[in-house]
């Protein structure tokens, strides 16, 4: 093979391989800053995550949630909500994580307090956990309820939630065990 | 001196108008499971538990009146420090004597007030048991809670907890009046209603008991102090206590077990929202 056969091919390779590193992401695409502007912040960030950024996706998340804290609207529940819809659209998460994210900071209710077995059986043996898990929530909630969507009432209804489903779960739990408290009660008294 | 467990037992016994208000929610929801928690036998151990403490309240009356006079009395004759007056001495010796009565009667009476208060909590630990921890998941809990049937207009009734003025064998009569022939009440979180009660209930029994337990202690101190014509300070504070307790004098204002605040949505719904 003649020496120009050979750098033609070698050329020609060269071209392939730059031009299949094109359609891969780099580091500038999926980590440039993102807009102040929170509809074109999440625009950005869904035409990044399209590029191949999933990766990034829960960085991206909570930067929108800190743009959207510098713009806090009623409306922004509904922006996220259509974000992450799209998300799961594109396959980058599934429904079922779009709605735990979505409720975990825009909903009074409580991702961490839910399940489909009776109270006694499911929640009294990690009564604890749960409330542990529940003040972690409440925490994202001031984040997406106050500061995001400036609706204290509806934080402060998740709050009096919190507090009530301690009482409840409680009340509850120790009625389960015939009024006494229960293991895991004990246990963190003991702590 | 046992006294102070006698004033501990006054913010259990406040709990008990606070259960008997709460109740008046008992036919507030038409559906769901929480509705069960109070059922006809629970209502009839708050009546009961009014009776009980009507009984206390007319036997405890006179005796307090005459502490109360006797108090002043001590007061307006410049008693306090005056050792050695001799009649100081007999106004404070009578003062005991009087108290010691009225621990007699509290005595009498408290068996009546906790076996009212241990079959309320029973009958609500059953009921807990069953309907919101046997035959209720995390999230219908989570649900009730949140009153998801809303929208249901406030009725006039009487503050929860606080500054009443009223008897309290008045506010669990009240209570039960309302209770009885109102069924259409606000829609409000019974879950918590009875969570807090029966919480209340556990802890009110075992104060009666061991208050029960003390009596006999503080009445043989009385007995002791009356060889020395003495006025404790714990005298006076019991009398009040029991005073507060009884017939809503000075009442403290204790946390009230609100459902959650009647906030309404906002409009945006999100398909993705539990």
């Amino acid at each position: 093979m003649s020496r120009i056969t050979i750098s033609a091919v070698f050329i020609t390779a060269t071209l392939v391989l730059l031009g299949a590193c094109a359609t891969q992401p780099v580091a500038d695409v999926c980590t440039g800053k993102l807009p102040g502007n929170l509809d074109r912040a999440i625009s950005e960030v869904e035409h990044r995550l399209r590029q191949g950024c999933d990766y990034h996706f829960n960085a991206y998340f909570t930067s929108l949630l800190a743009i959207a804290a510098e713009n806090p609207d009623r409306d922004n529940p509904r922006r996220f909500s259509d974000h992450l819809m799209n998300v799961q659209a594109d396959g980058v998460i599934s429904r079922r994580q779009a709605s735990a994210l979505y409720n975990r900071f825009f909903n009074v209710k409580f991702v961490s307090f839910t399940g489909d077995y009776n109270t006694c059986a499911q929640a009294c043996p990690v009564r604890t956990q749960i409330l542990t898990d529940m003040r972690a929530e409440l925490t994202d909630k001031e984040m997406g309820l106050v500061k995001v969507s400036d609706d204290p009432e509806r934080f402060y209804r998740a709050d009096n939630l919190f507090l009530e489903a301690d009482l409840v779960l409680e009340a509850t739990c120790r009625a389960c065990q015939g009024g006494r408290p229960s293991p895991d009660e004990l246990a963190s008294r003991n702590r | 001196m046992s006294i102070p467990l006698v004033i501990n037992l006054r913010p259990r016994l406040l709990i008990l108008l606070a259960m008997a208000l709460l109740t008046t929610n008992a036919h507030a929801t038409a559906t769901g499971p929480v509705v069960r928690l109070f059922p006809t036998t629970v209502l009839e151990d708050i009546r009961e538990t009014g009776q009980a403490a009507e009984a206390m309240e007319n036997s405890l009356q006179e005796v307090i009146g005459r502490l109360d006079l006797q108090q002043q009395l001590f007061s307006e004759s410049l008693c306090d420090g005056a050792d050695g007056d001799q009649g100081c001495d007999r106004i404070a010796k009578q003062l005991g004597a009087t108290y010691l009565e009225m621990l007699n009667i509290m005595s009498d009476g408290l068996p009546d007030m906790e076996r009212a208060v241990d079959s309320t909590r029973r009958s609500l630990e059953k009921r807990l048991r069953e309907e919101l921890g046997q035959r209720t998941t995390p999230t219908m809990l989570q649900n009730t809670l949140l009153g998801e049937v809303s929208a249901t207009p406030q009725t006039v009734r009487p503050a929860l907890r606080g500054k009443s003025g009223i008897r309290l064998s008045g506010r669990f009569k009240q209570y039960y009046d309302l209770v009885a022939t109102h069924n259409n009440g606000p829609s409000q979180s019974l879950a918590v209603v009875a969570a807090d009660i029966y919480l209340d209930m556990e802890e009110a029994s075992m104060l009666i008991a061991a208050t029960q337990q003390e009596i006999s202690r503080a009445a043989l101190m009385e007995q002791l102090n009356q060889s020395f014509g003495l006025i404790t300070p714990e005298m006076s504070a019991v009398v009040s206590g029991v005073k507060e307790i009884l017939f809503g004098e000075a009442m403290t204002n204790a946390p009230i077990a609100a459902p959650p605040n009647a906030v309404g949505e906002t409009d945006f719904v999100s398909p993705l929202a539990m």
